[in-house]
């Protein structure tokens, strides 16, 4: 279970050595000296040259794995595919860094469909329907990483290419939210408690992912997602948090139609909003921080899901939602602050490891489950994280 | 022994006498003991603002409490009691027990022991080198003790002012019952942390029988002299208490209304509230993030689109949700006298526990108060990084003259 970590750190080694490697560049750069400079970008053109070798390489290998990983999943070779899944992660770790540094955007893809490929690779139960999907969009990404060509855009185009990015996951997210909150409000009308608990937290997770955005629409978000202690007059109180009441304390959904029919309603709302919404590269990068924020005080404290203490659930979609935002600015970061990145990388890593580690099955157990001292495990890392991205501002 | 029976109460050397054990009746022979050395009834000179030239006495006597419009100190406890003497009689000695506390401490004495080595100390001592430093004590009564909400066990419900009841349920809190409330409040204050914890220490040595305690803050504050002093979050806090402090301010503000019962005229209302503040949080949090939450300037104090700190604010210069705008579209006054508190680690988060004590004082809180923190559980945006954890309100009574214990007028009349 380390051995993503691990991996990661004896990479770091390398990274830091480039980083620095950089800083000294950029310091010659400003330098009138012809001389230097001239050996300099020599020496530039070499590592990179290196870099884009060890990347092909890599690219190469990982590609092998995954046709490996791809025929397992054919053949429905379930302990083939849990061993291979971790192969994958493991070539991917090998050079990810340099992709990072030459390839953001590539880097990205690619990393989206490693990590479920890996976590998949933890659970007893395989997902072959599943996982053949993914694997064929990693094999996509690894195409399109091998065709890569360099950046040339400056740090604000990059930013705004940041944004768009960005604002493609928040969009594909909200329309997830619609899907998912449609089964479950109809499961609630119907009086399915079972069937209405299965897709509760799926729809949870969608939008704590892009919890600060969809916050930004007046008093939509206290419609759908006030808790109960926010409340001043109870009988106003509406939202999913009434409905995870009726499920989990009440266990009973008389009387809930009402807040379903709302409930569908206001996130369709939301999802008109948010598809004209307008987001400029400040409001992105402080959103990311809220969302690290908002798991830090509602989260960590088990009470935004109260009744249900899934808190985890939201807990990790708050990092995940984080994480996008920090892998849309991976290019600036590269321009203006690439130790930062180097952190960040490591951090988000670090963190995933742990809240997987209260996974069975591919689902979180309940927050009540959890000790003082795990939950302040998670704790400290989420500040380390926090910090970390407290400082991304500087690349504004 | 004659002093118990003395009604107004004892004289500050008949108490000196008297050994600590008073809620339970015990009272030590007066003779042998060595009677503290203080400066009774010298030439003192009493400045403006109550405290009294070279001694660092603050005057307990008069129309009002000290300890509400007193220039902050830096240190305070706040203490809530629950009362459990058997009957209005009992509760009495505790209030002139209390009385002769505060009029000793708050006059730099300390009790003297007598000369029989096998009794406990009379006094806990650790004052005995300390001056008075600005020593205040304030007392308050909280509903239950007019029998709001329980039995009327002391048949004070008649007397129960207008004004006197726990803040309702707000938006965004986490209360905790056992800080909470209570039937009477004590809050102690001084420049010297020691002298302060002695105070306290000793109100609920006192209380023995009498009243057990039901929760104790204690909370520091500081700034320099005649500068706003700074909450945890580095903003300064209570900027808007200038606007009321003058005699006809405090009048306005702070002292209860002709209409009030009579043990509280001069008195007034205390408003608590514990808010823990999420420092960790914040500290990450940008400054651009930091200002607009607050609407003021961290350095300077001054509001969105002013110079200075005490510049008139314009609501329009600052965010809807920012916390100053939100306590101007109130459009009320309250004195505030809060205090910075930390309270150990959370163990779960590993975060430091720490926060405001929230007081303050006003004439008419359903006025001037739970429609200022209603508006603002619901929409400021502080709320983002604190959270109420406990809550309280009590009526101050009056001032007492020297002779008279505190809440006379409302046990005996």
């Amino acid at each position: 279970m380390h051995a993503r970590t691990s991996n990661r750190f004896s990479k770091l080694g390398y990274i830091g050595m480039s980083a620095l490697l950089a800083a000294t560049l950029a310091a010659c750069g400003n330098n009138n000296d012809a001389e230097p400079a001239a050996s300099v970008s020599a020496q530039q053109s070499e590592s990179q040259a290196s870099d884009n070798s060890a990347i092909q390489e890599g690219t190469t290998k990982l590609q092998e794995v995954t046709k490996q990983l791809q025929d397992a999943i054919g053949s429905q070779n379930a302990d083939e595919v849990k061993k291979l899944g971790k192969s994958v992660n493991d070539a991917w770790l090998a050079y990810e860094n340099s992709v990072r540094q030459a390839f953001p955007l590539e880097y990205v893809e690619v990393e989206k469909y490693v990590m479920p490929i890996y976590s998949a690779s933890a659970y007893d139960k395989v997902d072959f329907e599943a996982l053949t999907a993914t694997a064929a969009k990693l094999q996509d990404a690894l195409v399109a990483l091998k065709n890569a060509k360099p950046t040339t855009a400056n740090t604000s185009e990059l930013l705004l290419k940041a944004v768009d990015n960005y604002k493609a996951y928040v969009q594909e997210q909200m329309d997830q939210m619609v899907d998912r909150t449609k089964l479950f409000t109809e499961a609630v009308i119907a009086g399915n408690i079972d069937e209405a608990k299965r897709l509760y937290p799926l729809t949870r997770v969608n939008y704590e992912r892009i919890e600060p955005i969809a916050e930004s629409f007046g008093d939509l978000d206290p419609r759908i997602d006030a808790r109960e202690a926010d409340v001043e007059d109870l009988s106003t109180w509406t939202g999913i948090h009434r409905i995870e009441k009726a499920l989990w304390v009440e266990k009973s959904l008389e009387g809930m139609d009402q807040y379903a029919d709302q409930l569908i309603k206001d996130v369709q709302e939301l999802q008109r909003k948010v598809s004209t919404f307008e987001l400029e590269p400040k409001g992105m990068v402080a959103g990311a921080m809220e969302l690290l924020n908002e798991a830090a005080t509602s989260k960590i404290t088990g009470e935004e899901e109260i009744f249900s203490h899934l808190d985890l659930v939201d807990f990790a979609a708050n990092v995940e939602g984080s994480k996008t935002v920090y892998l849309s600015i991976i290019p600036a970061l590269n321009e203006k602050n690439p130790d930062l990145g180097n952190q960040l990388d490591a951090q988000f890593q670090k963190i995933e490891q742990v809240l997987l580690s209260y996974q069975k099955n591919g689902e979180y157990v309940t927050y009540d489950t959890l000790t003082t001292e795990q939950i302040r495990e998670i704790s400290d890392e989420l500040s380390v994280l926090s910090t970390l991205m407290s400082q991304t501002a500087s690349i504004l | 022994m004659g002093e118990q029976s003395n009604k107004g109460g004892m004289s500050r050397l008949d108490f000196l006498k008297m050994s600590a054990v008073a809620g339970v009746g015990l009272v030590v022979g007066g003779t042998g003991m060595k009677v503290i050395e203080r400066a009774v009834g010298s030439d003192r000179h009493t400045a403006v603002d109550g405290s009294i030239e070279g001694e660092q006495v603050v005057e307990m006597y008069g129309e009002h409490q000290a300890g509400i419009v007193t220039p902050q100190q830096t240190y305070m406890y706040l203490a809530s009691f629950k009362i459990i003497a058997a009957d209005r009689a009992a509760l009495i000695r505790l209030m002139k027990d209390w009385t002769k506390f505060s009029d000793l401490s708050t006059s730099g004495g300390t009790m003297r022991t007598g000369d029989n080595p096998m009794l406990p100390p009379s006094d806990t001592g650790e004052t005995y080198d300390l001056p008075a430093s600005r020593l205040t004590v304030t007392f308050g009564f909280g509903p239950s003790l007019f029998g709001v909400g329980g039995t009327d066990r002391y048949g004070l419900a008649g007397k129960l002012p207008n004004y006197l009841k726990d803040i309702p349920r707000m938006p965004r809190e986490k209360l905790d019952a056992a800080l909470s409330g209570g039937d009477v409040v004590v809050q102690v204050c001084a420049d010297d942390q020691q002298v302060a914890f002695h105070a306290i220490r000793n109100f609920i040595r006192l209380s023995t029988g009498a009243a057990t305690l039901n929760w104790l803050n204690e909370g520091f504050i500081s700034g320099r002299p005649g500068t706003t002093p700074r909450n945890l979050f580095g903003f300064k806090d209570g900027t808007a208490n200038v606007l009321h402090q003058t005699t006809e301010g405090y009048d306005q503000v702070v002292w209860a209304g002709e209409d009030e019962p009579e043990w509280i005229k001069g008195g007034t209302y205390m408003a608590f509230r514990k808010i823990r503040m999420l420092l960790e949080v914040w500290d990450r949090s940008s400054m651009a993030e930091q200002q607009d939450t607050f609407g003021r300037y961290k350095e300077s104090g001054a509001a969105y689109g002013k110079q200075g700190e005490f510049d008139e604010v314009d609501s329009a210069k600052l965010p809807d949700t920012a916390h100053v705008r939100l306590a101007k579209e109130s459009k009320q006054l309250i004195h505030r006298r809060g205090y910075s508190y930390t309270d150990g680690v959370d163990p779960r988060t590993g975060n430091v526990n720490a926060g405001l004590l929230f007081i303050s004082y006003q004439r008419n809180p359903d006025e001037q108060f739970i429609p200022m923190l209603k508006l603002m559980q619901n929409n400021d945006k502080l709320n983002e990084y604190t959270l109420h954890i406990a809550s309280g309100m009590f009526a101050c009574p009056g001032g007492i003259r020297q002779g008279e214990y505190i809440g006379q007028k409302l046990f005996e009349s």
